[in-house]
């Protein structure tokens, strides 16, 4: 029993080490809070100049660049395009890493977003646009009050674990050398030579968030089901 | 005030519509009917450009919806009303945002002005105490009589029909036939797409049947049922009626 206590206070306690944990936590939110944004914004405009010209035909140019987006981010891996933007794109400037990773995340995390909104567009009724056409509304007005909507309140689970897929991606920030949550686990682990207390204090904290943030979503849905019901 | 000239209509390599041409007056409540896929739904759809036709030309107060921009077609849709077989009401809408959206976006009405002329739809259909309702909690000829409200706040020239009681369990029919009857009194022009004969009997100032897309037979209703001339109309009748 000693003997683990001194462990908890080598790993947590001694030097403030604690701080690698709050600090990384800090890092990762700021991140994924931001990643999202991004990511949402450019995965809805994706989306929606995707989904224009399925139903219209319009929008050629915007259209085949968003494709070549989405075949290129969806098809490597999250890591590598980090890598690429910290080592090659940006190789030239000093820049804060915690923006690399903000635009990093937020780019892949949009390839995603648009996919998951444009199956939501895709999803509503085509009687929905017929109808807004017919009361004199035009395409984006009808897609701004009519469609989206709709199609958001249909995707809102996939968006919240899209959000919650991003939070744990993250975790891989360390290999531009940000220290986000889990490269302050993997420091203390490294001074410690002791991994089991501080891996699974990571663990336990992005579990804890993770389920905190499904709870609020599961909240979020029943109250927009409401409309549905009455 | 619609003038259609040989309007022509396909879907790939179907043909659709082959050749319709008719004149239809302001007032004129004009009933067509016809065998499914005969193609009155899709001239209809195409009146308000909901189909873009193929060839033909249609004239609207004076616009030719052919050759009409976007803008143009938007502005003319804002008076030419439509009702759905689907209702196509917005579920995530109050009724009374259902029937205010488009007028307040459109910046054709304030909010106020709106709210009021909704109250007024709302009443005129007998539904004004659903304007906090959602779409989802009223029955399928409540909603159909909304869908006509709703297009009704935009202050139409002409009211387009298609099949607006087809998706409706029989004991609901009559109270939409109702206000549409009431609607064509107060001197409303309507073109409607049905199978409703005795409506057709009733209310059509004229009565027209589509056969392979074309315009087979038209007539005034007396005659139109009582004496009708080409033998597929007379089949048709003789099926329905």
């Amino acid at each position: 029993m000693d003997e683990f206590a001194q462990k908890l206070y080598d790993t947590f306690i001694l030097d403030d080490r604690w701080k690698y944990l709050t600090n990384g936590l800090c890092t990762t939110l700021i991140i994924t809070v931001f990643a999202v944004m991004i990511g949402m914004l450019l995965g809805f405009l994706v989306a929606i100049v995707r989904a224009t010209h399925d139903k219209t035909g319009k929008l050629k140019i915007l259209n085949f660049i968003s494709k070549i987006y989405l075949t290129v981010i969806r098809g490597t891996p999250v890591m590598v395009q980090l890598l690429i933007i910290y080592y090659i794109i940006f190789a030239s400037v000093r820049i804060d890493k915690t923006f690399v990773g903000i635009l990093a995340f937020g780019i892949n995390s949009g390839a995603y977003v648009a996919e998951i909104v444009r199956s939501g567009i895709m999803s509503i009724d085509q009687g929905q646009f017929e109808a807004g056409a017919s009361l004199g509304l035009n395409y984006p007005k009808t897609m701004l009050f009519i469609i989206l909507p709709q199609a958001f309140k249909n995707i809102l689970p996939a968006l919240a674990n899209e959000c919650i897929v991003l939070l744990k991606e993250t975790s891989v920030a360390g290999y531009i050398a940000l220290e986000d949550l889990t490269k302050g686990g993997d420091i203390i682990r490294s001074v410690t030579y002791e991994a089991f207390l501080p891996l699974i204090a990571v663990a336990l904290i992005y579990l804890i968030i993770v389920v905190g943030l499904s709870s609020l979503v599961g909240k979020l849905e029943r109250r927009l089901k409401k409309s549905d019901r009455g | 005030m619609i003038e259609v000239k040989d309007l022509r209509k396909s879907f790939g390599d179907l043909e659709i519509l082959k050749g319709v041409t008719i004149n239809i007056e302001k007032g004129e409540k004009v009933v067509v009917i016809g065998q499914s896929g005969s193609g009155k739904s899709t001239f209809l759809r195409c009146l308000n450009r909901l189909e873009k036709p193929s060839g033909g030309s249609i004239m609207f107060e004076g616009t030719d919806l052919i050759a009409a921009t976007d803008k143009q077609l938007y502005k003319v849709r804002e008076k030419m009303g439509m009702v759905f077989q689907h209702f196509n009401l917005f579920p995530h809408l109050t009724i009374r945002k259902n029937l205010t959206i488009a007028p307040v976006k459109l910046r054709v009405m304030s909010k106020e002005e709106a709210d009021e002329r909704a109250e007024i739809m709302l009443k005129k259909v007998g539904l004004a105490d659903k304007a906090e309702s959602y779409p989802n909690m009223l029955s399928g000829g409540q909603k159909q009589r909304i869908a006509i409200a709703r297009a009704l706040v935009m202050n139409p020239d002409v009211m387009l029909f298609d099949e607006p009681t087809s998706a409706l369990d029989p004991e609901m029919v009559g109270e939409v036939l109702e206000l549409m009857k009431q609607l064509a009194e107060e001197g409303m022009t309507m073109i409607v797409v049905t199978h409703e004969m005795g409506f057709a009997k009733e209310v059509a100032s004229r009565v027209v049947f589509m056969d392979g897309g074309v315009i087979a037979e038209e007539n005034d209703p007396q005659t139109f049922f009582s004496n009708p001339e080409s033998p597929r109309l007379r089949a048709f009748l003789s099926k329905v009626l």
